[in-house]
């Protein structure tokens, strides 16, 4: 068996002929790291400790004891919490024995060793500890996926209705960003309304369904441009009923939370606090929760998206509108929670990131679930890839070059923050080959020769470099664009992505271009050299 | 010499030792080692009179005593654990004559090995 699978057990003990008759017995199914003494012990544990299946402890060593070293792992608990510690002591005394159990110790060795003792030992342990693990991790991903899946099908449900309305989609989209934020800031300001987290995720999601009720209104209503009459403004109500009904008509699950809140927003999120909303004239606290703050971010999402009827409206002159009474009376608290949440909910709706924000509520739903398990490894994870991920956004932070990646499925490209700073473009990019305003900075032709040269490099070690035009605004720069493709695992070699960096050459490229330009004047009978091209592969060219 | 007389020579327990260790390949490598492990040496170094250095005896007959009880020694076993309480929360009365005891004990395993392995 190679080394690499083979669980690694460190053996912590003073004395090299303890050390070495226990590797004696475990023999060669594991691999075997070895302290002399706690501090050489908790060095390992930091620096490989993650690697670690398993540790034989001794107590008694000069210097750092084993005690000690428990504490330690203790102090730091995903180490005591992942890897399980058998004591191996000469030292059988009930105080001994008590105060180990007491600090997370697994089991207990006493000597003299036995053979059979060590190895079944050993073994049960580290048995215990993988399938505690595999089971979390089955159950987190299962719970997972199976939130994702609802979360998505609810998503296609109301773009099937707002699809009629001939908006973007992205009306459902935000919705359910502006009731999140709210509910957020909401939980935070008061208990009154006893929401959890959970609450706060079911809402967000139901908040999805708010306009079914549309799909019982006829288009030419729906859609009309101009001012309505009162005739066709009564239609138009007609639709919170008729949500909440078909909800109603649903067979079964009328138990389900989910669906219960969605009801409650279909039918409610058009009341007022003063009363003076429809269909059913509620005042106050009247109106369930969920229905006042969907109410609220559908009066937001209406100010500032364009309509048939009317342009989009800026934050702020949402922002006077609302807080004016203009649009009706809110829940002075909910008031409260926009105005606190403005430049969040600026930043957030500017986001393109559809999927994500999906995914935010269905993981939230499963790790909530889990809170109760003891899912160490798993946050432990997390952890190591949070740190990694926010070393790499600090670089990318800190660096004047834009840094981006792109995949191909989902068709999205991703930049940092420099590019969205300088730019004035999102973060994520989704179909950027029709995105107005990534095309507004590049053009689609520049795009397209990228990936071409991209798709057809072989290896994930080769590179494109050339330079492309950039617009910002009224100014024209010249960016170098250096990327490296990814690559699909599976050996086909078919492109998945891309990662790159666009760095500003302006001033060096112009200067190169000035210096052709005069170069080129100075020998006119030669014939001229490649003509000019706003796209130039320079591979060897100094700079 | 068979590993079996060694044992008897100097008043350990084979078979029981055989029983854990399983085989007795591992059981006279470890004697082997037991000869240079310098735990025995450490003791001997550190137990004076004035008892200034009791906390390193303390330690080394400790660790003694763990090998002892590995191996099966049985008499330089019983003697190095005696001593090891005599020394564990500052040195008691009788210490010292423990300590002659463990002197004496490890003598006749040492000297039982080394004719084992024709040293």
């Amino acid at each position: 068996m190679s080394d690499r699978n083979k669980p690694k057990v460190l053996i912590v003990d003073d004395s090299e002929l303890n050390r070495a008759l226990l590797i004696d017995m475990l023999g060669d199914r594991y691999e075997v790291l070895e302290a002399q003494d706690g501090e050489h012990a908790i060095e390992i544990l930091w620096k490989r400790g993650h690697e670690l299946a398993l540790m034989l402890l001794d107590i008694v060593m000069p210097g750092i004891d084993g005690f000690e070293v428990l504490e330690v792992m203790n102090r730091n608990s995903w180490m005591i919490k992942s890897i399980p510690v058998i004591v191996i002591s000469a030292e059988t005394g009930t105080r001994t024995l008590n105060r180990a159990f007491e600090l997370g110790v697994v089991d207990y060795i006493s000597r003299p060793f036995n053979f059979m003792i060590v190895q079944k030992r050993v073994e049960n342990a580290l048995m215990l500890y993988v399938k505690q693990r595999k089971l979390i991790a089955l159950v987190e991903d299962e719970i997972y996926e199976n939130e994702k899946r609802s979360s998505l099908l609810i998503m296609v449900l109301s773009h099937i209705v707002e699809f009629r309305n001939k908006e973007s989609g992205l009306h459902v989209m935000n919705i359910n960003t502006v009731t999140r934020v709210l509910l957020k800031h909401l939980l935070k300001k008061t208990e009154r309304y006893g929401l959890t987290d959970s609450d706060v995720t079911v809402i967000s999601m139901a908040s999805s369904l708010h306009d079914i009720g549309k799909i019982t209104i006829p288009g030419t209503i729906l859609n009309k441009p101009g001012r309505l009459t009162p005739e066709e403004f009564e239609v138009i109500k007609t639709h919170s009923m008729a949500g909440a009904r078909m909800l109603e008509e649903i067979p079964f699950g009328q138990d389900d939370i989910l669906l219960k809140t969605a009801y409650q927003i279909c039918r409610w999120h058009h009341e007022r606090y003063d009363g003076r909303g429809y269909p059913d004239g509620l005042v106050g606290d009247d109106i369930p929760i969920a229905a006042q703050v969907v109410g609220l971010a559908d009066v937001y999402d209406a100010l500032t998206s364009d309509r048939v009827y009317k342009p989009a409206f800026d934050h702020d002159s949402a922002m006077r509108m609302i807080l004016n009474n203009e649009c009706g009376v809110f829940n002075p608290l909910l008031l409260e929670c926009l105005r606190d949440a403005e430049d969040e909910l600026q930043r957030k709706l500017m986001e393109d990131a559809y999927s994500s924000r999906m995914d935010v509520d269905a993981h939230m739903l499963a790790s909530e679930k889990y809170a109760g398990i003891d899912a160490a490894v798993s946050a432990r994870t997390l952890r190591l890839l949070e740190y990694e991920r926010s070393k790499a956004q600090f670089y990318a932070s800190i660096s004047e070059d834009i840094l981006f990646d792109y995949s191909v499925n989902p068709d999205l490209l991703t930049i940092s923050q420099t590019g969205v700073e300088k730019f004035n473009l999102p973060e994520s990019i989704y179909y950027p080959r029709k995105n107005e305003r990534l095309l507004s900075c590049i053009s689609v032709k520049d795009l397209d020769m990228v990936f071409e040269k991209l798709k057809a490099l072989p290896r994930e070690d080769m590179r494109v470099r050339c330079e492309v035009e950039l617009r910002n605004g009224d100014r024209k720069e010249w960016y170098r664009i250096i990327a490296r493709p990814i690559l699909a695992a599976d050996g086909s070699h078919e492109i998945r992505g891309a990662v790159g960096v666009a760095s500003n050459i302006h001033r060096e490229y112009t200067k190169m271009l000035d210096l052709e330009k005069q170069y080129r004047s100075y020998k006119p009978e030669k014939a001229a050299p490649a003509a000019e091209s706003t796209i130039a592969e320079i591979d060897t060219h100094p700079f | 010499m068979t590993l079996e007389e060694c044992y008897e020579k100097f008043g350990g327990d084979y078979s029981e030792t055989l029983e854990r260790l399983v085989m007795p390949e591992l059981v006279e490598k470890y004697l082997r080692r037991f000869l240079k492990d310098p735990c025995y040496k450490l003791l001997v170094e550190s137990f004076r009179e004035d008892g200034s250095r009791d906390r390193e005896a303390f330690q080394a007959v400790h660790t003694l005593k763990g090998l002892c009880l590995n191996l099966g020694l049985t008499p330089l076993t019983q003697s190095s654990s005696a001593l090891t309480e005599a020394l564990r929360d500052g040195r008691k009365p009788g210490a010292e004559t423990q300590f002659e005891q463990v002197k004496k004990d490890y003598a006749a395993v040492s000297g039982a090995i080394c004719e084992l392995i024709g040293a």
